[in-house]
């Protein structure tokens, strides 16, 4: 185990908080989820009504696709997006000809806190050993740690496109 | 030349991210995909919502009978229990009860109700992955279970080859590998910087009792508790751990809520662990009585 802190001791330092990473692009979601797929076509975005029936807001727009093999239909995958407090997630849902989960990956993570590197009441309690060097603080964000996220608007989303899927894309019985 | 493969995937209540550089892409692929199948598995085992978790199948036994857990759940008991030892009873698991009494945790389909007296000395690991219940008593492993899936995660990630890896569950994290990371830490309040730590073959965790808290019967009340009174701990703090696994860091972030520095000083140097914790009351945060 090898550890630097790296803590702010001296005035604040101004710097763009905000991480963002890029997991999958929508062409690569769709070969991860059908490998065996031939042809993604474009379904189109149910129309206002139903998608109230759904329980969404107006202007919600998910990409669809359908997953053709040799022109046998092998699922769909959905991209939607989500916002939380902070946080928007674009994520994909892949499912069946049956509507059963196939796969759920997020695509892209994005998340802005609108501050800056803030100056509160670090040197209050260090419990080992301690070092600074604010230098490093300035560095792109890659990682985070702190006040865990919740995946309740994931959850939230992926039973949307369960709905959508149910009203939309099911066949019918 | 290595090559990368990042995945975020939603698991334990949070999103959890596994990163993994191995030699060539199916390596790195096939090593992800081992991590992510060992959070979900930790993930069931532990869950105290899913009525087939392990905890689950406890809860809805009769006191004093025994049950057969995974191997898993037991490392996870045997290691919760022998922080509520060292903590003399800080860390506790057999909180659950007072959680679900504040409604932060839903009621589990249970025969009885816990025992207000009931504490982690009653939780008995019998072997053979047996574990039994002497008095009424609901566990909660929900401040070390997600710090446990990280663990196996990264275990997942060397057997299958990574050279360099990182599993972030939330917050949670643990990096493998050569290269120093640099992780930012979020402030009190969660919405800027706070300060950043360089790790190598570390793990981090964070916890901050404001983002938890709740108004409950006319005062704040958070998850985390000090289950020797019962009261609530660290409201208008955070607390970030760094130690050699995340199971450690994830239990430890709730030791350094409940314990004056010198006690906390004590358990952490136990088990190679080092903590900064920050307290919002010195720049006006959060005002109220502890529940």
């Amino acid at each position: 185990m090898h550890v630097r802190w790296l803590i702010p001791l001296g005035a604040a330092v101004a710097s763009p908080v905000a991480l963002a990473t890029q997991y999958l692009s929508v062409p690569q979601a769709q070969q991860e989820a059908f490998p065996g797929a031939g042809e993604f076509r474009a379904v189109p975005v149910p129309d206002a009504a139903a998608l109230a029936a759904v329980g969404v807001p107006a202007g919600w727009a998910p990409q669809i696709f359908e997953a053709d093999a040799s022109g046998k239909k092998l699922g769909w995958l959905i991209v939607d997006q989500v916002i939380g407090k902070s946080e928007a997630i674009t994520y994909a849902l892949a499912l069946d000809t049956a509507g059963a989960v196939i796969s759920l990956e997020v695509l892209e993570y994005r998340e802005s806190h609108g501050g800056e590197v803030r100056m509160p009441a670090w040197r209050k309690q260090f419990v080992g050993k301690t070092a600074a060097d604010a230098a490093a603080l300035n560095r792109e964000i890659k990682i985070i740690s702190g006040a865990t996220l919740s995946c309740r608007h994931l959850t939230e989303g992926v039973q949307r496109l369960l709905r959508l899927y149910a009203l939309a894309l099911r066949a019918p019985a | 030349m290595s090559v990368a493969l990042q995945r975020a995937r939603p698991w334990l209540g949070t999103l959890v991210e596994v990163c993994a550089e191995a030699s060539a892409a199916q390596c790195a692929r096939r090593a992800v995909e081992a991590a992510f199948a060992e959070i979900e598995a930790v993930h069931r085992c532990m869950s105290f919502h899913d009525a087939d978790s392990d905890l689950s199948r406890l809860h809805a036994a009769a006191v004093g009978t025994a049950v057969m857990v995974d191997a898993r759940t037991v490392e996870v008991l045997r290691c919760a229990l022998d922080l509520a030892a060292r903590s003399h009873g800080r860390f506790d698991l057999g909180v659950a009860g007072k959680l679900v009494a504040r409604g932060f945790l839903p009621r589990p389909r249970s025969p009885f109700t816990p025992d207000a007296a009931a504490n982690w000395r009653d939780i008995e690991l019998l072997g053979d992955d047996r574990v039994r219940l002497r008095r009424p008593l609901w566990i909660d492993l929900g401040g070390i279970a997600k710090g446990y899936a990280v663990d196996r995660a990264i275990a997942a990630l060397q057997e299958h080859g990574a050279t360099q890896m990182r599993v972030n569950a939330g917050g949670d994290l643990r990096v493998a590998g050569p290269r120093e990371e640099v992780v930012h830490l979020r402030d009190v309040e969660g919405r800027g910087i706070a300060g950043a730590v360089a790790l190598r073959d570390a793990a981090l965790a964070s916890s901050a009792g404001a983002a938890t808290r709740q108004r409950c019967d006319d005062r704040w009340s958070g998850t985390h508790l000090d289950a020797r009174s019962g009261e609530t701990v660290g409201l208008s703090s955070s607390a970030s751990v760094v130690a050699p696994t995340c199971m450690i860091a994830d239990a430890l972030t709730k030791v350094a809520f409940a314990a004056t520095p010198a006690f906390a000083r004590r358990v952490f140097a136990h088990y190679g662990a080092q903590a900064v914790i920050n307290d919002m009351r010195d720049c006006g945060g959060v005002k109220g009585r502890a529940a």
